[in-house]
């Protein structure tokens, strides 16, 4: 990537180094530099069509993202389903995304990013296993499955089903996020998990904001069915279809 | 299309704040007049609230330390730029 304007005395090259980090160059003409070091004067420009963001610093790494490793780790967790692989994705993730922190533009969301990260590890790690994507299609479901079902319950009162749902308990919901097939469970993951917004998790799954609406839909729709049938199980409901 | 399939049709993007203003106001509208549209909705925001808060799962505590000794080591390993 390279960004030049003919009136401006500075030109920004982004570059790899040796170890494959992306370092960001830029070039200012010296009769505007005056001695100063080029990010100074670049900094000090006029003109609103240039954003220079700060870039992060390595040595704040651990500060900085350390308090997002629960939250990682809970998420590798979800994705893998055994908490030996979540380590291994969320170490991976670190490291990779310590090595790539001095492209981290400091103001941006960082949260974002280190997903974005998880994500790419987990799927290069697991999906080569599954040799393809397992790009499942799950039946045609009722809009509101689990709020029809609960309001088919013999006895029920009006507006119970809110109530109702105190039935379940941690291990239902995590039971019926791990019941999803991978290209359902990360959007409703990062959606009602980590409360993402559609266009983030788009660009984490680099898919459009269109698929990522409809996965999320039926994702629910299925999330909500394995919660009935959890529910079933344990006979805290009666049967109905 | 009625009040209640135009609701229902739009319901995740409703509570997931991700609808245009003018879209949101008219379901806003039709839920101040319909119950049951409006007990749907408390119903998908609960359910959402409970999966936010059951679907996560505390670290090892060891955790950090590894980490933390990753970074160290990487740092360790890094020679003069």
């Amino acid at each position: 990537m390279e960004s030049a304007h003919p009136s401006f005395p500075i030109r920004c090259t982004e570059y790899r180094d040796g170890r494959g980090l992306v370092k960001l160059r830029v070039v200012v003409r010296t009769t505007y530099s005056h001695g100063r070091s080029p990010l100074s004067v670049a900094c000090c420009l006029p003109g609103a069509f240039v954003t220079l963001l700060s870039m992060a610093d390595q040595a704040n790494f651990e500060d900085d993202a350390m308090q997002y490793a629960p939250q990682l780790y809970s998420a590798a967790l979800r994705m893998t389903r055994n908490p030996a692989d979540a380590e291994d994705v969320v170490q991976e993730t670190f490291l990779k995304a310590y090595r790539a922190y001095d492209s981290f533009a400091e103001g941006t969301n960082l949260k974002a990013w280190l997903y974005r990260i998880l994500t790419n590890t987990y799927i290069n790690k697991y999906r080569k296993a599954q040799r393809r994507p397992s790009e499942v299609e799950l039946g045609e479901l009722q809009d509101m499955y689990l709020f029809r079902r609960l309001g088919e319950q013999s006895g029920a009162s009006e507006s119970a089903e809110s109530e109702a749902l105190d039935m379940f308990v941690d291990e239902d919901i995590i039971a019926a996020i791990e019941s999803l097939p991978e290209n359902f469970r990360l959007p409703v993951l990062y959606a009602d998990v980590e409360g993402f917004s559609y266009k983030e998790i788009a660009e984490m799954l680099d898919v459009p904001i269109g698929t990522v609406m409809s996965r999320l839909h039926r994702g629910r729709k299925a999330l909500q069915r394995k919660l009935w049938n959890l529910a079933v199980e344990h006979g805290l409901v009666e049967p109905t279809e | 299309m009625s009040g209640c399939e135009h609701a229902v049709e739009y319901v995740y993007q409703y509570i997931d704040e991700e609808l245009t203003f003018t879209r949101k106001t008219r379901i806003t509208m039709h839920l101040r007049r319909c119950g049951h549209c409006c007990d749907a909705f408390e119903f998908e925001r609960t359910l959402k609230a409970k999966i936010a808060a059951g679907g996560k799962t505390d670290p090892p505590p060891e955790l950090f330390t590894q980490l933390r000794a990753l970074i160290q080591q990487e740092r360790n390993t890094e020679g003069p730029d």
